[in-house]
């Protein structure tokens, strides 16, 4: 794809963007207003900026990337618009200081590139411990930056200074962090981790002392499980970390190991804590719990399914009907308006996506940047995997937002980061 | 506006998302396979046109191939002017790379002693001692 044709794709993805809004209005008996005319403008000013600083700080980059975020923040963006008109204008607001923000890691980087980040890994690992702990701040001491407690999750702080309240997850920014120091870690351990192995018919297994990493990954997100609440992060976390390993060491021991801590990990967590064992009630036997615990999924399904096959039509359906339809609901509430071939065109969007970022990864050479491009990767695709399969009944449920769809600032700026970062490896590592 | 002709811009957008997704699969495809198919049919295989023991051979080059007289050389040149390791030849995306190593009687393209690493393109001959090699 050359430059034009990438720049042609970007515009193409905003006029749908504008496109589905109108769709939107002209259901609810409006017309070409002020938002479908916003809508295009910021996609146009956001992506399009980015496209540029692209082409000034990287300009050897895939040109594979950007087109299909575009598409992606457009179904979605079209979805949170019909939700919560409000809503969509802070998403597009967001939308800027997203792109913003992914200029600003592009141009952070132009200088010493992605090696600065393996050099600094210790720090980008304490920023991001850091980061992590906020939440747990008091909510009610006279500092402006607060812990909030939001469904019985400890995710978000609110930085307070009486005239604006800003909320954001900063996990959404740690979760990058710790990616880049699991790469960084793995690149320097990659020989030792991969020869110490012991033969066990077919299956490679690693010695026990190279599983001590193993073990503390699967410590430190129990211990996120615990003191946030956060099942989605810890497994995030996990996961991402038990396939970078398999990455680097090609051992499907620690796919195995993985699988059986997960699963022993989750198991344990439903016996001790209550608001897991809620979500596992809610994904097993949602019917029988419909008007409590089953009632978000069982909504989400009516939803998929009212929507059938081409869906009721954007602002023609009722996804308002699921609790949290813009965040965690997202997949369902688009699947009901656009029906089972939207959901497949989304699907098949992020498989383009991951495919694009693990080719990032196979054609780089040099050990760290191909280990942060997968990492990267794994942790989008898991993500995918956990909300699309926790709505549609495959996981448990474990409230992770769908990237670049679903409405929520910090997420969007942290997957743009990621984009930002995918693209540099890619320029670094052009031939 | 009408149901029906809602019914069919919900129809239009669907089939637009679906036409935006098939061009980004084929860009996708086209980047990943370019190179691949450019070195299969672009000057990956050496014809020895003229030597004495090697006539008629033919070498496929697909990723790097040294050319030289010892045994170690991915390739052996029965030839007595060439050198242990005479040359070296790197296949790209548009065509081969040829690499002179330092060898004493020198390589020469099209008739010319290079001195310096020379692109190979179809129909360019190569000549290592009496022998001579045709890029097809």
């Amino acid at each position: 794809m050359s430059r034009r044709l990438e720049a042609a794709t970007i515009v193409a993805a905003s006029l749908l963007a504008a496109f589905a809004v109108a769709l939107v209005n002209f259901a609810w008996g409006g017309g070409l207003d002020v938002q479908v005319g916003l809508t295009f403008l910021v996609f146009i000013v956001s992506f399009g900026g980015f496209f540029a600083a692209v082409q000034t700080f990287a300009p050897r980059a895939t040109p594979l990337l950007i087109p299909i975020v575009v598409a992606l923040v457009g179904l979605g963006f079209f979805e949170i618009y019909r939700l919560d008109t409000e809503r969509a204008g802070l998403q597009r607001w967001w939308m800027l200081i997203a792109s913003g923000i992914g200029v600003l890691t592009l141009w952070l980087l132009t200088k010493r590139g992605t090696s600065a980040l393996r050099r600094y890994r210790n720090v980008i690992l304490l920023v991001s411990i850091g980061l992590l702990l906020l939440p747990n701040l008091p909510s009610d001491w006279a500092f402006p930056l607060k812990g909030l407690e939001v469904n019985g999750s400890r995710l978000w702080v609110v930085f307070d200074v009486g005239f604006t309240r800003i909320q954001f997850q900063p996990a959404e920014l740690a979760k990058l962090g710790i990616v880049i120091f699991f790469a960084a870690y793995l690149a320097d351990h990659q020989r030792a981790l991969r020869e110490a192995h012991r033969r066990f018919g077919p299956i490679r297994i690693p010695e026990p002392r190279q599983l001590i990493p193993l073990v503390m990954a699967w410590a430190g997100s129990l211990v996120i499980l615990v003191w946030q609440r956060d099942l989605g992060a810890s497994l995030l976390v996990f996961a991402g970390f038990v396939l970078l390993l398999y990455a680097a060491t090609g051992a499907t021991g620690y796919l195995v190991a993985g699988g059986v801590m997960t699963i022993t990990g989750a198991a344990a967590a439903a016996v001790m804590f209550d608001h897991v064992q809620r979500r596992m009630t809610a994904w097993l036997e949602p019917f029988q719990h419909y008007e409590d615990e089953g009632f978000q999924i069982v909504q989400g399904l009516f939803a998929l399914g009212t929507g059938s096959l081409a869906g009721s039509g954007p602002g023609l359906g009722r996804p308002d009907l699921i609790p949290n339809a813009s965040t965690d609901f997202i997949f369902a509430a688009v699947g009901e308006e656009l029906g089972f071939a939207g959901t497949v065109a989304i699907i098949a969007l992020y498989g383009l996506l991951i495919a694009v970022g693990l080719g990032i990864s196979f054609r780089s050479r040099e050990p760290f940047r191909k280990l942060l491009a997968a990492g990267l990767t794994f942790i989008l695709a898991v993500q995918v995997f956990l909300i699309v399969g926790g709505v549609l009944r495959i996981v448990p449920l474990t409230g992770i937002t769908l990237p670049f769809m679903s409405y929520g600032g910090s997420a969007l700026v942290g997957n743009m980061v990621l984009v930002a970062l995918l693209l540099r490896i890619s320029h670094e590592e052009a031939r | 506006m009408p149901d029906i002709i809602l019914a069919l811009l919900r129809l239009i957008f669907l089939g637009l998302v679906y036409l935006f997704v098939w061009q980004v699969a084929r860009a996708i495809g086209t980047h990943l396979g370019i190179s691949v198919r450019q070195e299969r049919k672009k000057g990956s295989r050496l014809l020895f046109v003229k030597s004495e023991n090697q006539q008629g051979d033919e070498l496929k080059v697909s990723d790097v191939t040294v050319l030289g007289r010892s045994d170690e050389a991915d390739y052996v040149l029965d030839d007595p002017y060439a050198s242990d390791f005479h040359l070296r030849l790197v296949a790209q995306e548009n065509g081969l790379m040829l690499h002179d190593l330092g060898s004493t009687n020198g390589t020469y393209v099209n008739g010319r002693r290079i001195s310096a690493p020379a692109p190979l393109r179809r129909g360019d001959t190569v000549q290592v001692g009496k022998t001579v090699m045709e890029v097809r």
